[in-house]
């Protein structure tokens, strides 16, 4: 019925099949696949691993090479970034940014996308992805011209708003490709019943979407986070984000890796948290309307 | 009633898209006479310094700071943007006098500052460095107010010179010298920077000593000069002959800077600002060994830059004007530049260089370094054109190829063209 | 799911919102598309025809600055550019072809890895999971220290196996290679998932034929399960190639505006964006966004044309 159960048969398939088949599988390829998922994670892992080491070292540590992995760990570095450089303050302006621009394009997003799946819209779908493949350098100097005159600037605003332009078309696609795989006969069902579309959508379908929502969401809310271009130009005194805070480690005098690790080190941990406690939705969002011809 | 939340909930979504400009008004708002000064700075140590004595200012004006602070490129990012929609968002700005100061006085975006600076005896602008004060100054108008100077000075190892049996080098030839009797396997005779861009305020002070300048009295490309020549192939061949294995053509001053501080170079040719990321044993293998003189001396003297590498100004934008200036005039007042100086920050004062409380903090052999190359300094490290950013990929170009082994001389040639059609197009 | 009674109210009001839902329920399809549709349209429709206007105009310095109508000759002047702008188009497109091929090519590898259930399968979709969510300037920051050519873990790495250290991002020719590693690292994550995602919807059938015909695992995978993948590999590649195209963060943070001393990295973004914000060439930068944005778009065509054609 959703694409979440939709999975989950098909998994069930995928095992039947796969435990029928592992008599077959010659012990090589066992010995080689553990190996291979081993190089992988590592490769994966390693780098982020360093940066972690790198954020509990001193500055004349991460200079050393003797000092790689053996080393005195200090949280200097940390209560560098969070106390003196106000990094708290930043948590919560990325915070707020991803969540009501992720809160706002929902509103925007999944109604059209609803619209743009069950009239098979796809020339208007195709005007909401255009925010995805623009390139955004041009949309910087006319956005901050059009918000200062209209005394826009200087508050979450214009954040906001740029970051829902980077929200909304991945919802459209994402929830798109989830109401199409909602059967039609069930709205149809329900306004036999009495209701009207509308009342169909908003009883039977959008329940029906919880989940595709918070797929959705959830990514939105990454790309929020993880924005960087425009924040950097369009964000003010009150309203930096944690991408561009970054860069207050790299300084016109002196570049401090400690306090740059740990900073980078704080900005990902977030969204790396909640990304684990919501790894299926992500997985099911990322790969959405990849499996349809 | 359910029925009617989705309408709801549809006309909030229509509103939203279409009435945003009903939701703003937060913010930026009208700065008339505010009492909130809006001041963005880079990050440096000078901002720290002021930053921790901003309560005072606002405690003795009344007046509230609001503070933005950012990375070197970042913030010219969000000049770029917001000066050019005419935002009045920033008052007071932080900018580099010698890289942005003549593209934004010529777009406008710096307030006049000439009877400002005029008015108060107290604060004194004739106390100011003539380098850096000519540097503030568009078209005879004054933009900014320097806070930050910088000359170019050798850092050496005392140890390794000790060892070698070999003097301070006072002059190019000497330098070479030098270079090359220490060079070895593991420890390069010299490094410096060596990005093309990067490195051509380090390159100036070669030039200037040469002889040569990047354009001449009439405004001509002078890149292409003999005394230019023989600058590019000196800084190029010191550090291909005597430089680190394998150099990297896109060092800036924290590779080339890491580089001596890990020990691995006896000389290095530096902007003086930078000085305590060498003897600052938290960052430095060599603090205790590390030397100061001034540059040496070429054909032509020595002659480094002295320049204002930072500088405050008002957005000519703002409503804010007056507040503004009060900032300015309490951050470059005799006694914040003498604090910031005591903090390793050079200022632009000559009586706080007068003032041996002024010098007290830095080693004795850099504060003597840093007064001969105040004297003789040269008041620019870069070619003063409008497009400064890609001015000095031009001018850099011969750098790289001398570093590289190629025909120094042809890619001069080939430079001060491109330079002079650069020049040509500018002054269209 | 009983069916609502509309509230009782008095019969006036009742009857104008009646007359109200019936008239949204009509025209649901816009009322509920439009609104973001006109949110994106606005954000989108004046910033173009600006950058349009200006890419015909000189405009230098800043933009409320007076500028005169050049007509085409900012195209003409980029266009003849070998410079920077082929060059930068020729990085572009290297970048997203080298990337793509190799995240395409590693993600299909590890999705067949991943696609039998095993133990440990959900600590390896966290591994995965990770580069793919940390933020690029973060990443762009970590790579830089680790490819450090004096401090990187890199060279220690290297010097270990007895390699000469390398230059990585600071080399003029191994930065390119190196920005390209780290596009790797991190979305090819991506293109697992994606791609995992296809191999687990399709139907055992044809596999087990063929086995049942004898075909040995490569066999299979060449001949049965990468026809029926096709798609799915498009879907992955559009999804990855619009925003490796648009890379800018992660070469931002590494080597700067410009891209570096020979703007080794300097791909079609990071030099409008050096146009605008270093050079404040408004005019040119604005005809090489428009251009830029040609090659997005004739490229998503393609790709979309090619998806319906192995579709059908």
């Amino acid at each position: 019925m959703t694409l979440m159960t939709e999975s989950q048969t098909s998994a069930g398939q995928r095992r039947g099949t796969a435990r029928r088949r592992k008599p077959l599988r010659s012990s090589g390829y066992k010995v080689f696949r553990v190996i291979a998922l081993v190089a992988v994670v590592l490769f994966l892992i390693a780098p982020l691993f360093w940066m972690l080491l790198a954020s509990f070292k001193t500055n004349v540590d991460i200079y050393d090479a003797g000092k790689s992995f053996l080393f005195t760990p200090t949280a200097e570095n940390y209560a560098n970034v969070l106390q003196r450089n106000n990094y708290f303050v930043f948590i919560f302006n990325s915070f707020w940014v991803a969540f009501v621009s992720t809160a706002l394009s929902l509103v925007l997003g999944v109604p059209a996308a609803y619209a743009m799946s069950r009239f098979t819209m796809h020339r208007s779908a195709l005007v909401v992805l255009m925010a995805r493949v623009i390139p955004g350098v041009s949309l910087l100097v006319p956005w901050y011209y059009v918000f200062s005159n209209l005394k826009m600037v200087g508050g979450f605003e214009v954040l906001i708003l740029s970051h829902m332009f980077v929200a909304l078309p991945l919802i459209v696609y994402i929830m798109m490709s989830y109401f199409d795989s909602l059967p039609v006969e069930l709205e149809e069902s329900a306004q036999v019943d009495g209701l009207t579309p509308i009342g169909a959508f908003r009883h039977i379908t959008l329940p029906l979407s919880v989940a595709g929502m918070a797929t959705a969401g959830i990514l939105a809310f990454i790309f929020s986070w993880n924005n960087f271009m425009f924040a950097l130009v369009l964000s003010g005194s009150k309203t930096k984000t944690l991408p561009v805070a970054i860069f207050d480690f790299v300084s016109y005098a002196s570049i401090d890796w400690g306090g740059l690790m740990a900073a980078a080190t704080v900005v990902t941990i977030p969204i790396m948290i909640i990304a684990l406690f919501t790894q299926k939705y992500i997985v099911s969002g990322l790969t959405a309307g990849a499996t349809k011809g | 009633m359910k029925r009617r939340s989705v309408v709801k909930y549809a006309a909030v979504a229509a509103a939203l898209s279409m009435g945003l400009t009903a939701c703003g008004g937060g913010g930026g708002g009208d700065s008339k006479g505010s009492d909130t000064v809006r001041v963005t700075l880079a990050n440096h140590v000078w901002t720290e310094g002021i930053k921790a004595a901003i309560p005072e200012f606002e405690k003795s004006t009344g007046l509230k700071v609001e503070l933005t602070q950012l990375g070197e490129d970042q913030l010219s990012d969000q000049y770029n943007v917001k000066l050019n929609a005419g935002s009045d968002e920033i008052d007071v700005m932080m900018y580099r006098p010698l890289q942005e100061g003549k593209a934004f006085g010529k777009n406008g975006y710096l307030a006049d500052l000439t009877s400002k600076v005029a008015e108060d005896a107290d604060w004194n602008w004739k106390d100011y460095q003539d380098g850096p004060v000519k540097a503030s100054t568009y078209e005879d108008k004054v933009m900014g107010v320097p806070i930050i100077t910088e000359r170019e000075v050798l850092y050496y190892r005392k140890d390794l010179l000790k060892a070698a049996g070999l003097e301070v080098p006072k002059t190019m030839e000497e330098l070479e010298a030098a270079a090359k009797k220490i060079a070895s396997a593991d420890t390069a005779g010299f490094v410096a920077r060596t990005g093309k861009s990067t490195a051509v305020t380090q390159f100036s002070s070669f030039l200037y000593s040469f002889g040569g300048d990047f354009t001449d009295a009439s405004g001509k490309s002078a890149v292409g000069s003999e005394e230019a020549k023989k600058a590019y192939a000196f800084y190029g061949g010191l550090i291909k002959n005597y430089g680190p294995k394998n150099v990297s053509t896109d060092m800036s001053w924290p590779e080339a800077m890491a580089i001596f501080t890990q020990g691995k170079a006896a000389f290095y040719t530096e902007a003086d600002s930078l000085y305590k990321n060498a003897t600052d044993p938290a960052k430095s293998k060599v603090a205790e060994t590390v030397g100061f003189a001034p540059l040496p001396a070429g054909p032509a003297g020595s002659k480094p830059y002295n320049i204002p590498s930072w500088g405050l100004a008002i957005n000519q934008s703002s409503g804010n004007q007056d507040n503004a200036w009060k900032f300015i005039k309490w951050a470059t007042s005799k006694d914040r530049t003498l604090e910031a100086q005591k903090a390793g920050v050079p200022g632009p004062r000559a009586s706080v260089w007068s003032d041996p409380a002024g010098t007290s903090t830095y080693p004795k052999d850099l504060a003597a370094a840093i007064a001969v190359s105040a004297e003789k300094g040269v008041g620019h490290d870069r070619p003063l054109v409008i497009t400064v950013g890609k001015a000095r990929e031009i001018v850099g170009e011969p750098i790289v190829a001398s570093i590289t082994g190629a025909d120094a001389s042809a890619a001069a040639d080939q430079a001060n063209t491109a330079f002079q059609k650069f020049l040509d197009d500018e002054n269209k | 799911m009983s069916v609502l009674t509309p509230a009782r109210t008095s019969g006036q009001s009742a009857r104008s919102r009646d007359n109200f839902s019936a008239w949204a329920n009509r025209h649901r399809k816009w009322l509920f598309a439009a609104p973001a549709m006109i949110f994106v349209g606005l954000l989108i429709v004046f910033p173009l025809a600006w950058t349009l206007y200006l890419s015909l105009t000189d405009s230098q310095g800043s933009v409320r600055a007076a500028s005169d109508f050049v007509g085409f000759e900012n195209y003409l002047t980029v266009l003849t550019d070998t410079e920077r702008f082929w060059p930068a188009v020729g990085r572009t497109v290297s970048f997203t072809l080298v990337a793509l091929v190799c995240e395409v090519v590693l993600g299909m590898c590890i999705a067949l890895l991943l696609w039998r259930p095993f133990r440990g399968e959900k600590w390896v979709r966290v591994a995965i999971l990770l580069p793919l969510v940390a933020t690029p300037v973060a990443v762009g920051m970590m790579w830089r220290l680790i490819f450090d050519p004096n401090i990187g873990f890199a060279n220690q790495l290297l010097g270990l196996v007895g390699i000469p250290p390398q230059p990585w991002l600071s080399g003029q020719d191994s930065a390119l290679p190196t920005t390209i590693f780290m596009d790797v690292w991190q979305w090819t994550p991506m293109v697992v998932l994606i791609l995992l995602a296809g191999l687990t919807s399709l139907s055992e059938e044809p596999d087990e034929a063929a086995r049942m015909d004898g075909a040995n695992a490569f066999q299979r995978f060449f001949f049965v399960t990468l026809p029926l993948m096709m798609p799915t590999v498009i879907v992955a590649i559009l999804l990855r190639g619009i925003d490796a195209l648009k890379t800018f963060d992660i070469l931002y943070a590494t080597k700067g505006k410009g891209g570096g001393s020979f703007h080794e990295v300097e791909t079609l973004n990071v030099y409008a964006y050096g146009l605008s914000f270093d050079y404040n060439q408004y005019g040119l930068s604005s005809a090489v966004l428009i251009l830029f944005f040609m090659i997005i778009i004739g490229s998503m065509w393609l790709l979309t044309m090619r998806k319906k054609a192995v579709s059908k």
